[in-house]
């Protein structure tokens, strides 16, 4: 069993993006993360196949995610995503229902990403640096 | 104390980083895959009202012909192959024929991925994914409005527009100085039913529509975090008409290219749309055997939404359309005609407010109000019904609608 701790946080987080540790990542660039969440990019430099795990649209952190981490507004990324999979071309994000759950999502699935917000300690993920 | 915490919080995503790289094989052995197995569907009821114009019904009485219904699978067979495939039930009157139809059924193979690039190859039955709404014009959450415009959009010709069988590639390449881009190519043959046919010809035209291998293609630009996106499309098409023994109509041939080019802007309020096209028509025999006709038609439409707050979106829209450029007001076609086809539908423009709101997640309704000049649009479009069909014409629609 692994635990990372997440060193002096501040009362209030940016986002986190993190990752199942088969991605085989330390860092990612905003761009990159453009790519993954529009479906763009559908594998890690490794070959593992990325699988999206999203809160939905609604959720406040889904929000602050797209805005501040991605520079997209959610209805962008939900416009991608419903033409990707009602048009056949490609298939979307899972949608969970809470936060513990999206961390279960991207701890158990292999090549898995998702984010996180004012938690202070998160085990068995990698927890990436954004560079711009 | 302080400048121990800077550099830890510095350090600490490599810190974490290296743990993880670290620990790989204990944690794989408890991962598993993703599902490969995804459904969604949806479900939208309406109803709508048409006055002056057959656009939905002969009798110009509110019609609940408003219906779409759709289911989808797709299976992830291995990392590089999946299949897709997706039904629906629709009902829009006058608009299309109804009746269940199996909308896409494919085989999608990622021939190659990179940080870069994607390179997918489909094939089987697949939809459109040339035009802004065509890959999505039959799902109601997924397009800007019940109605959408008629000249790019035209109805009559859904069957034959939303997709083919045969095969298409897409090709997306990104790059951090100059953006995203995507190439679209496809080959294929839209399956016309007789009911299908018989929307476009009328009732009269007794023989089949065949509609050999179109070419289609379209590239868009979204320049590097840009709230813009650019695009342009091809098309090359061929139809033949076989006619019966007792039919009113020739053999005929109808040669169908249509390039569109189109923008979009979205911004966190404001949203602008337009996409402006020309299509060229010619028809050989049909009529009667010696015909020819060579048309170059335009058509475009200026969308823009506003949202205002996170449930409530405004719509307005105008749409021009006239199907020879030569002959914006009709008056040639109506000279040509004897008086008989009346100048207006040689053309058709549009002015559409709306708004949708978002009664909860995966649940809204869309309401439109369509004030419209003109009838070059209408089916049967190769008889026009003046009988029916005024100058002037009005449509109200109000939709439910549910997707999961």
């Amino acid at each position: 069993m692994v635990l990372v701790m997440l060193i002096g946080s501040p009362i209030t987080h940016a986002v986190d993006v993190i990752t199942n540790i088969t991605a085989d990542t330390a860092s990612i660039t905003t761009a990159q993360l453009r790519r993954i969440y529009s479906m763009r990019q559908v594998k890690w430099a490794n070959g593992v196949p990325i699988t999206i795990f999203v809160l939905s649209s609604t959720n406040l952190t889904h929000q602050k995610f797209c805005k501040e981490t991605l520079r997209l507004f959610p209805y962008q990324l939900d416009r991608i995503w419903n033409k990707l999979t009602f048009s056949g071309m490609g298939i979307a994000p899972t949608i969970v229902s809470s936060m513990d759950e999206l961390i279960k999502a991207v701890k158990s699935t292999t090549g898995a990403i998702g984010y996180i917000e004012n938690i202070n300690e998160v085990s068995d993920v990698n927890v990436l640096n954004i560079d711009e | 104390m302080s400048m121990y915490l800077i550099l830890m919080n510095k350090y600490r995503y490599a810190f974490i980083g290296v743990s993880a790289l670290f620990t790989f094989n204990v944690i794989a052995a408890d991962d598993k895959a993703a599902d490969p197995l995804n459904i969604h569907g949806f479900i939208a009821q309406g109803i709508i009202d048409v006055d002056d114009s057959n656009f939905v019904n002969n009798d110009g009485e509110i019609s609940t012909e408003l219906t779409e219904i759709g289911i989808n699978t797709a299976y992830q067979l291995s990392d590089d192959f999946r299949f897709a495939a997706q039904a629906v039930y629709l009902n829009g009157g006058n608009r299309y024929s109804d009746g269940f139809r199996v909308d896409y059924f494919l085989m999608d193979w990622s021939a190659y991925s990179s940080e870069q690039w994607q390179a997918n190859v489909y094939l089987g039955r697949f939809k459109n994914p040339h035009w802004l709404h065509s890959s999505t014009r039959d799902i109601p959450f997924a397009r800007p409005s019940i109605i959408l415009p008629q000249g790019v959009y035209f109805d009559g010709l859904r069957d034959i527009a939303v997709g083919g069988d045969g095969g298409g590639i897409k090709l997306t390449y990104n790059n951090d100085e100059y953006g995203e881009f995507d190439f679209n190519f496809s080959r294929g043959k839209s399956p016309i039913s007789s009911d299908a046919g018989e929307v476009i010809t009328g009732d009269l035209a007794q023989g089949d529509i065949e509609h050999e291998l179109d070419t289609q293609a379209s590239i868009y630009w979204r320049p590097v975090f840009s709230q813009w996106q650019f695009g342009f499309s091809l098309l090359d098409s061929v139809f033949n008409y076989e006619s019966e023994s007792l039919d009113l109509f020739a053999d005929g041939r109808f040669d169908f290219q249509f390039y569109t080019v189109n923008a979009i802007y979205e911004g966190e309020k404001w949203e602008f749309t337009t996409e402006v096209f020309q299509s060229r028509f010619v028809t050989d025999g049909f009529y009667v055997s010696q015909f020819h006709q060579d048309n170059l038609g335009q058509g475009g439409y200026f969308q823009t939404r506003f949202k205002v707050n996170q449930k409530l979106t405004l719509i307005g829209r105008y749409e021009k359309y006239y199907s020879d450029k030569d002959d914006k007001k009709g008056y040639q076609l109506e000279d040509r005609t004897f008086g008989k086809v009346p100048h207006y539908f040689g053309f058709q423009n549009d002015a559409m407010l709306g708004l949708s709101y978002d009664i909860h997640d995966n649940f809204r309704v869309n309401a439109e109000y369509h004030w419209i000049q003109g009838a070059a649009r209408l089916n049967p479009i190769v008889l026009p019904n003046p009988e029916v069909n005024k100058e002037h014409w009005e449509v109200w629609a109000i939709q439910l609608m549910y997707w999961f």
